[in-house]
């Protein structure tokens, strides 16, 4: 269930590459949350090490190996940066901003997907290999005869995020919380060194005792009896009104 | 202790502005709520409209509702306002002058008597007394009876408040305010400058007692 496949997938072996994805796919929502989840923590290394292998189309099998190797690594490599890059970058909260889209796709692409232009003209993938070429012929055929998996790899090539990936949750509150109480607490730190080296001394009348006898002194003349504080006292029982 | 709102009002013209202020804040309060409802359930929908939009029912809506309601508030405010100016022919005039920084008092009617009123420092105050707020000579005026302020100043605008009478003329040098002041309670009102002037501006207060037109007389004679 390694999400990270579909990072990596389009401008590489997309045939083979569905069907891993595939068993995630149906149950898309809460697997591909848990799959996030995991995938922010194990790299992407591992999956397309899975996904490289089966790449074939070069006809030696030890430079496949190889070059396949050489390749998996810069596209780990180049995943993770996309991976940080998404999760990292604030796009979540208004996914697929232009400005964001811009920064997690490959610079060279006309595919501007938003939350609020879900159909963009142009596909995701627009270099395709034989086999997807092939499967662009077979579509143009009758639909009910394309496989499940087929149907998949359609979706793949025409779209880079499905919907319940693209309006994915993120942990960017914890962050952000985080920062706001760390700030809250360095204000409180320099709130007391100001009581404690800065303020001048408090002024007398802010003692209890003269606080009492300037309460008894407005009792007294009755000031704001109408609905202010002498109207709170009982003036026959000597305390407050219940 | 604490207080949310005014002091009670202790002329009438204070308890319209009270009720006045009421009615307006209700209003404020009305408005705020519609606000943030609309505002919360705009951040909080899933739905997107990106097309352009023709609004031109809602568009009068929120043209013709605001006028109406400022209306309602320009009634009542303006009826306040002309009660303030009645002709109510007061029995006593007063002259108060600002300086910087204290207020002196004239009451030229049947003698001539003339005080300053400074505030009392907080090192001299006694025990119970308001800080910055006891004055060393008081305005000894008699309640309920209908009383001409005349307002000036001698330096720097200066500005005479009582706000438990809803009181507030600015001192200005060269010009003469007038206010009616009519209490309908004895006691002890404060109030502070209310217009910056000068350094201690905030040190400057003004202390009201309302007493019975025989203790006015007495005091007056003394």
């Amino acid at each position: 269930m390694s999400k990270a496949v579909g990072w990596g997938a389009p401008r590489d072996a997309g045939w083979a590459l569905p069907r891993p994805v595939e068993a995630g796919r149906s149950h898309e929502g809460a697997a591909l949350e848990k799959a996030v989840g995991r995938a922010w923590r194990a790299p992407a290394l591992w999956s397309l090490g899975s996904s490289a292998f089966s790449v074939t189309g070069l006809a030696d099998p030890g430079r496949a190996a190889a070059a396949a190797s050489r390749e998996m690594f810069f596209r780990a490599a180049w995943s993770l940066v996309l991976r940080r890059g998404g999760l990292g970058s604030r796009g979540i909260h208004s996914p697929g901003d232009t400005a964001h889209s811009k920064g997690k796709m490959p610079p060279y692409t006309n595919y501007h997907a938003q939350r609020s232009y879900p159909m963009p003209d142009e596909p995701f993938c627009t270099e395709l290999n034989a086999e997807q070429r092939a499967l662009k012929e077979k579509e143009k055929g009758s639909w009910t005869e394309l496989s499940h998996a087929e149907k998949v790899a359609l979706y793949r090539l025409q779209f880079h995020e499905t919907f319940a990936e693209m309006n994915r949750r993120s942990n960017e509150w914890k962050t952000v919380m985080g920062c706001v109480f760390f700030f809250c607490g360095f204000t409180a730190l320099l709130i007391w060194w100001q009581r404690v080296y800065v303020f001048p001394k408090k002024p007398i009348t802010l003692t209890a005792e003269w606080k009492a006898q300037q309460l008894q002194r407005i009792l007294d003349m009755k000031g704001n009896p109408v609905q202010g504080l002498a109207s709170q006292w009982d003036y026959e029982k000597k305390q407050w009104k219940k | 202790p604490f207080q949310l709102g005014f002091q009670d009002a202790t002329s009438p013209i204070m308890e319209e502005l009270l009720h006045f202020h009421d009615h307006t804040l209700m209003i404020v309060f009305l408005i705020s709520s519609l606000v943030l409802y609309i505002i919360s359930s705009m951040l909080t929908t899933k739905l997107t409209h990106t097309s352009t939009m023709d609004a031109q029912e809602v568009e009068t809506i929120w043209t013709i509702l605001p006028a109406i309601i400022l209306i309602l508030i320009a009634l009542p405010s303006l009826r306040i306002l002309y009660m303030m100016d009645e002709i109510n022919n007061p029995s006593l005039t007063v002259k108060t002058m600002g300086h910087q920084w204290y207020w002196s008092y004239e009451y030229t009617d049947y003698e001539d008597l003339t005080f300053d009123s400074y505030m009392i420092p907080t090192s001299d105050l006694k025990p119970g007394e308001l800080r910055l707020l006891e004055v060393d000579n008081r305005v000894v005026l008699p309640m309920e009876m209908t009383i001409r302020m005349l307002i000036s100043s001698e330096d720097v605008l200066h500005s005479w408040a009582v706000p438990s009478l809803g009181l507030k003329t600015d001192a200005i040098p060269g010009r003469l305010n007038q206010t009616t002041l009519v209490a309908s309670r004895p006691g002890l009102y404060y109030g502070q400058c209310s217009e910056i002037c000068g350094s201690n501006h905030s040190f400057m207060p003004i202390v009201l007692e309302l007493v019975p037109l025989k203790h006015f007389e007495e005091w007056s004679a003394s």
